[in-house]
């Protein structure tokens, strides 16, 4: 594959999905007269490097999607750390992160206060607040390492090596899974496996003062190491894409498993009936704990069918979509 | 309305303002930002007759405005998106390029920037020459 194909597919993965191939097909046009002149001048073809020259004198893909950004939003303190292409990305691991964990905190401290426990606003708001921190800045960190290792490397496109981009006719282009959808899979599920292991040593983070008298139940053991494969064969499929983007059929393959296995473990979950005890010493008082634990383990029931209609119907969705690859252009990716 | 973009923004700009003592960058900082407002009037002017991107730049760089590739394009669709220029896909010299051309809202608009223009111009170079 010449230069100029390496970076317009390089460059493609980053532009908005809508403007895509129109955008693509215009700047593949301007570079080609562009090195049409060039070639005039020097009375010879351009070899190798100079069209890389050529390419590299109009910046790095990731600043050039940046110019067609429609909304030009970016994270800055005092200098910009993560830039507009990734930008949409970083919210939406941030958002999955923070919402998962709100959703989880909001079923705790909801079955407290239902099952007559005092429940204070300020610890309410102290461990939201607690964990919009630790996500933020988990999250922040990792993709400003990214954004800055982008930005420090200009030239990095020429090294990738990706299949061939047929242009113009962009509708028969092979479908490849976003290279920047990998990275946000890989980090989110980095989040998730750093908040397992920090709730597991900590039980604060997730029962707040009730820390002190619940434990969870014996399920959520047997289950911990299954959840952690998952997660891990998650991130290992998307630095599989990462590699190799056109295996559109592989991903989707995997997410139908890994959908199974998600469902599985939530179907053994809801099978536990409880998932909150009483911590040793509350045992010996259980008088006013007890329906509070009964209230707190019934909201857990009703939250563990909720994500279960919700994987159900992502997996169906994953289902219609593998349907999709085997039908679609995308069939010769593995 | 003060929203996070507008925060950020400002206080990258700050940040990223070069300093007085620091002359040949202070003086690109403002040379950028004086062309910057000017561009779009250029881009318009030259549109008053078809012509596709690439040609556009050289018509522009030609005339002493340099443009890069990165700025043009974003611009040019914007202008589209705001309904002053019009654009279609046409086969020439065996490649597909797409050509642009003042909208009857971009003449429209053209004629009253020019206008505006000429207003600044000439109060300019009264008080320039004081």
């Amino acid at each position: 594959m010449d230069p100029l194909e390496r970076y317009l597919n390089n460059l493609s993965k980053l532009l908005p999905a809508a403007q895509r191939d129109d955008i693509i097909r215009e700047l593949s046009e301007d570079i080609q007269s562009e090195m049409d002149d060039k070639r005039e001048e020097l009375g010879r073809a351009l070899n190798e490097q100079e069209q890389i020259d050529l390419l590299n004198r109009r910046g790095n893909p990731l600043k050039v999607a940046a110019a067609y950004q429609q909304e030009h939003r970016s994270l800055a303190f005092g200098r910009q750390w993560i830039g507009p292409v990734l930008f949409p990305f970083y919210i939406r691991v941030l958002t999955f992160n923070l919402s998962l964990t709100f959703f989880i905190l909001t079923i705790i401290f909801a079955g407290l206060y239902f099952g007559g426990q005092t429940v204070h606003v300020n610890e309410v708001f102290s461990n939201f607040l607690l964990q919009i921190f630790l996500q933020f800045t988990a999250v922040t960190i990792i993709f400003a390492l990214i954004e800055r290792h982008l930005a420090k490397n200009p030239s990095h496109w020429t090294t990738l090596q990706v299949r061939s981009l047929h242009l113009p006719d962009a509708e028969k282009r092979p479908r490849k899974v976003s290279r920047l959808e990998s990275i946000s899979i890989i980090i989110a599920s980095a989040v998730a496996l750093i908040w397992m292991q920090a709730v597991w040593s900590h039980l604060f983070l997730i029962f707040g003062p009730a820390a002190s008298f619940l434990r969870l139940a014996p399920i959520w053991y047997q289950i911990y190491w299954p959840t952690v494969a998952i997660i891990f064969a998650s991130m290992l499929r998307a630095t599989v894409n990462l590699v190799r983007p056109d295996w559109v059929r592989f991903r989707a393959v995997s997410r139908i498993i890994f959908d199974a296995a998600g469902l599985f473990l939530l179907f053994v979950l809801i099978r536990a009936q409880y998932w909150v005890v009483l911590a040793g010493e509350a045992k010996n008082q259980p008088a006013g704990k007890a329906h509070m634990l009964q209230v707190v383990n019934q909201w857990t029931y009703f939250a563990l069918w909720i994500a279960a209609a919700i994987a159900i119907a992502e997996t169906v969705s994953h289902i219609v979509r593998f349907v999709r690859t085997i039908h679609g252009p995308s069939s010769a990716g593995m | 309305m003060l929203d996070t973009y507008t925060v950020c923004s400002t206080v990258y700009d700050i940040h990223h303002m070069p300093h007085s003592q620091d002359n040949p960058s202070l003086l690109e900082h403002l040379r950028l930002e004086l062309r910057r407002g000017s561009l779009i009037l250029a881009v318009l002017a030259c549109l008053r007759s078809e012509q596709y991107g690439y040609t556009l730049r050289k018509a522009l760089s030609d005339r002493g405005m340099e443009i890069e590739e990165g700025t043009l394009y974003p611009l040019l669709r914007r202008l589209e998106t705001q309904g002053l220029l019009l654009s279609e896909w046409r086969e020439e010299e065996k490649r597909n390029k797409r050509f642009y051309r003042l909208s009857p809202l971009g003449t429209e608009i053209l004629e009253k920037l020019l206008a505006e223009w000429k207003a600044i111009d000439s109060s300019l170079d009264q008080i320039v020459k004081g």
